[in-house]
């Protein structure tokens, strides 16, 4: 038992350390890296991490006989969660967004001091003792709090009344419904229904498998497989597509969508909402091929509401590219990712 | 083609030989060995292993074929579309190097040296303000290592890294040069260097590039221009790291192979190149108590805050930047990008941003708008198109790949148009609920049009309502008397333009074409800019996303009151909660 408290203290120091490096730049801030697309489930593992940290600090600092009163680490594991939510996550979350998690997360500490009656009683005695105010020093700290209290809510509800210029909040959709059919170049196209007629083999037939078997491999770099090289003239059928697909995105797309497909293209800085990022898993790897279909032909202006129209600088494609090139850029833009469109089935 | 380029290589080579020797008889600042202050000799890395080179060929492949092409020639598909082009490897010419001008970069598959593997940190960290991104976090350091064995091999075909007849290597020291403060005195000096050194012929006198700018060309005979200091996140060398004066000393120690950039490792000292780059440093944009701006780690570029606050002022607005009302106004930083929405897009934008203040009174609002713009453009003659139409005959560029016609070979060859800045507003911004807006490009429709207020180089203010992206401007009636051009001036390379309109009101404004500026709410602003020398005109322009303007309101009597009733009322409930723990303590219940 020992050993295992003693391993969580060693870890939770580490990673303490760690943290606090980062955030005030002693070691680099990239140390640990936040990966996009598993931030979350890498933030589920720091954040239990820490906690099994806390558990054994807390336990070896009981041993040696210097305790933490109950009131205090959970105030503590409280304004930690806070300052790891403003410091640790990036992009930023606005201040809404963290005031849910810290409602959250007080609601989460609460219960656990209050999980019995004798837990509840030593969480609540620091303050029944500063209110009783029996000893000098807690007279004294009593005194301060009658001062510093009214006087913290005042400032705090100045500041909040000060007139501000925030940055409002708008939330996007960022997968809208897709519409049931959608017309380009004056051909109307069933999404539920319609396929990419260029992920096709050798043979000239819709061959999916085929074309799972020839993209890039997923890992560092989704480097492409080492016999299956668009570039190779030889090719027929899929890789030919995937290639003239690639000209055609390096001639239109990268400007935003960038070159390794992440969304940090050459003009990606300056619009907001920022381009998407086909390598997240969340984005192409979510969809089937007919829905980047139909949004790329139709663009940010063909977008419902929910997903700002009015913004987003996608052209409706339809203006610029042919119905085939429209195609074979959705087949490179899988190809280079290395995920598998979803299919209806 | 290849011949005369190689030819033309061997031609500046045996040049700057020549400039070396001449330049090194006089000064003290060459040590004994004949090598720049600064600099040592060292020796040619090892050839990459074969296993290496092939795993290259597969990153190469994937991931760089696309630009740099199939022979490494910088002739990809997409190359033509891009300015500057892509670096054409084959003649082994690399702009940022440890080593001295016109000697291959370092790199060293085997044994690198952190920091000091210039092609491996190039790939790392990309090549800010070009379209070569940073390849860290997507490809591992031993795939970067991979590739780069590749093309130092198999793509650099005119030199060869390994052979010690040809090829020498002469090391600036960076790591074991300190940097020396950056003092008032150094910065001083460094300011005085830069005009007896020529630096400012090319990048002009306030360091924004606009020196000769029309003239340059690199090694392949593609226009090029010089950096502008004040933008140093798109410094190529800056590694990430715009702020780091270590960059500056670098890049001005070695030169740039292939551009008209030289090295002055000859003829200054490593003491006057730390001045020199403590003052180049100095130039970049800062905030106003001289801090670095934070940089957005996912763009490279300063964090961007969406909204421009307008301060209020009593009495007139005044029309000159140095006075108090404009130094106190909060400065933004507008990103701009190409507009590549509808035709013709914008693929070579060269304005990337603006820089925005704005102040207010009862009747009136004012822009600041700052912008670097390296050439000063007023179109000659009279333009073939009236001002309202949005239509109008400008080509983009064709997609396809070889040099004739690339935008590379076309810059600075355009007709030239008007330097142009547009304030874009919504109108009945408040009948649409938030966050819905008219589209960024020049409205939706009829129902939800935008105003825009638009200036050009030529002098002319003109106000327009605009229903659609390809739908032609509607001129607004009597609206132009009302505003006012309170500055226009291009001084050294940097556009000071300031725009005074009415602030209007729902009830004698034309709510129907005008917007109406109201106290304490976000009112959508997007701004556009053209660049004449680019051929920008029509929608050939640069955008910016949705800002808000937000004219800050005088603060409230109520913020001062209730604040303290606050107060009062939590003492009140202490004395509740006390008097109650006491009663309770004695027994007595409440």
């Amino acid at each position: 038992m020992k050993a295992l408290m003693s391993l969580g203290a060693l870890i939770g120091v580490a990673g303490l350390l760690l943290l606090g490096g980062m955030v005030f730049d002693v070691v680099p801030s990239t140390t640990i890296r936040l990966v996009e697309g598993y931030m979350p489930i890498q933030m589920l593992l720091e954040v239990a991490c820490y906690v099994i940290g806390f558990t054994g600090l807390s336990y070896i600092m009981g041993a040696m006989g210097m305790a933490i009163p109950r009131f205090w680490q959970g105030i503590g594991f409280w304004v930690f969660l806070m300052l790891y939510l403003k410091f640790r996550v990036y992009p930023p979350i606005p201040f809404s967004v963290r005031a849910m998690y810290g409602t959250v997360g007080l609601v989460t500490v609460f219960m656990w001091v209050s999980a019995n009656e004798e837990d509840w009683n030593k969480f609540k005695q620091p303050i029944m003792n500063v209110l009783d105010a029996q000893t000098g020093m807690k007279r004294l700290l009593r005194y301060a709090y009658l001062v510093a209290i009214p006087i913290l809510v005042g400032g705090f509800s100045f500041n909040a009344m000060m007139p501000k210029s925030e940055e409002p909040i708008e939330l996007r959709t960022v997968h809208p419904a897709p519409p049931a059919s959608t017309k380009v170049h004056g051909k109307t196209y069933t999404l539920q229904t319609s396929q990419n007629p260029y992920r096709v083999n050798p043979e000239g037939k819709y061959d999916q498998e085929f074309s799972n078997a020839n993209i890039v491999e997923q890992g560092m770099g989704r480097l492409m497989k080492p016999n299956a090289n668009p570039w190779d003239d030889k090719n027929q059928g899929y890789l030919k597509y995937v290639r003239e697909g690639g000209e055609i995105f390096f001639q239109n797309c990268h400007f935003c969508h960038g070159d390794n497909l992440n969304g940090r293209g050459l003009h990606a800085f300056a619009f907001n909402p920022i381009p998407a990022n086909f390598t997240d898993p969340g984005t192409i790897a979510q969809l089937q091929e007919t829905f980047i279909f139909w949004r790329v032909a139709k663009g940010g202006i063909g977008l419902p509401n929910e997903g700002f129209p009015w913004a987003s600088v996608m052209p409706p494609w339809e203006q610029h590219l042919t119905v085939d090139e429209i195609w074979k850029v959705v087949l490179f833009e899988y190809w280079h990712t290395g995920y598998y469109p979803r299919t209806w089935d | 083609m290849m011949d005369s380029i190689t030819q033309k290589a061997g031609i500046i080579a045996v040049a700057a030989f020549g400039v070396v020797l001449v330049s090194s008889a006089g000064y003290s600042s060459v040590s004994a060995q004949g090598l720049p202050e600064g600099f040592k000799k060292g020796d040619l890395a090892a050839e990459p292993s074969a296993e290496m080179i092939e795993a290259g060929k597969r990153v190469y492949f994937t991931k760089c074929v696309w630009c740099h092409g199939v022979d490494g020639a910088g002739d990809g598909p997409g190359a033509d579309r891009l300015w500057p082009r892509p670096r054409n490897f084959n003649q082994g010419t690399f702009k940022i190097r440890h080593t001295a001008s016109g000697e291959l970069p370092l790199f060293d598959a085997k044994k690198p040296i952190p920091g000091q593997n210039d092609l491996f940190e190039t790939v790392t960290h990309g090549l800010p303000g070009s379209a070569m991104p940073p390849w860290e976090g997507i490809l591992s350091e031993e795939q970067r290592q991979q590739v780069l064995s590749f093309i130092t091999t198999q793509l650099v075909k005119d030199r060869k890294f390994t052979d010690k007849q040809s090829e020498t290597q002469t090391i600036l020291q960076l790591a074991d040069l300190k940097p020396k403060p950056a003092t008032d005195e150094s910065k001083k000096r460094g300011g005085e260097l830069i005009v007896e050194k020529k630096c400012v012929e090319c990048h002009g006198m306030e360091g924004r590039g606009d020196g000769n700018a029309f003239n340059l060309k690199d090694d392949w005979g593609f226009s090029i221009q010089p950096a502008n200091w004040h933008k140093c996140w798109n410094f190529r060398g800056s590694r990430q790291d715009p702020y780091n004066v270590s960059n500056i000393f670098r890049t001005f120690s070695t030169g740039v192979n292939g551009t008209p950039m030289p090295s002055f490792a000859d003829n200054t000292t490593v003491d006057e190149r730390w001045d020199i780059a403590n003052f180049v440093n100095s130039l970049c944009e800062r905030d106003p108590l001289g801090n670095p701006l934070p940089i957005d780690p996912l763009t490279d570029k300063p964090k961007i805050n969406f909204v421009i606050p307008s301060d209020l002022v009593e009495g007139e607005i005044p029309a000159d930047i140095e006075h108090e009302a404009w130094q106190k106004a909060p400065k933004r930083y507008v990103a701009m990008g190409g507009q590549i929405t509808h035709k013709p897009r914008n693929f070579v934008n060269r304005i990337d941003d603006i820089w925005v203040r704005s102040l207010y009174n009862d009747k009136y609002i004012v822009y600041l708008l700052e912008w670097d713009d390296r050439t000063k453009s007023v179109a000659e003659g009279k333009l073939p198109w009236a001002p309202t139409q949005v239509n109008i005959d400008v080509k983009e560029q064709d997609p396809k790949t070889g040099e004739e016609g690339s935008i590379a070979a076309k810059q600075n060859n355009y007709t030239v148009y008007n330097d142009a800045i547009a304030i874009e507003t919504a109108v009945k911004w408040k009948e649409l609920p938030a966050p819905i807006k008219p589209r960024y490009l020049f409205g939706t429709n009829d129902q939800f049009p935008v105003d825009i207020v638009k200036w050009e180089a030529d002098g002319s203010l003109r106000a327009f309502k605009g229903t659609g992206w390809d739908k032609d401007f509607e001129e607004r009636d009597n609206y132009e008397e009302s505003m006012k051009l309170l500055k226009g001036e291009w001084k050294n390379g940097r556009w000071y333009v300031m725009i005074q309109r009415p602030v209007g009101n729902k009830k004698d404004q034309d709510y129907d074409e005008d917007t109406f500026f109201e106290v304490g709410q976000y009112i959508p602003t997007v701004f556009f800019a053209w660049d004449g020398h680019n051929g920008d005109a029509g929608r050939k322009m640069a955008v910016s996303a949705f800002f808000y303007t937000f004219m800050n309101p005088p603060v409230p009597q109520e913020t001062y009151i209730y604040p303290v009733v606050i107060a009062v009322g939590v003492v009140l409930l202490e004395g509740w909660v006390l008097t109650r723990r006491a009663n309770k303590k004695r027994g007595k219940t409440l």
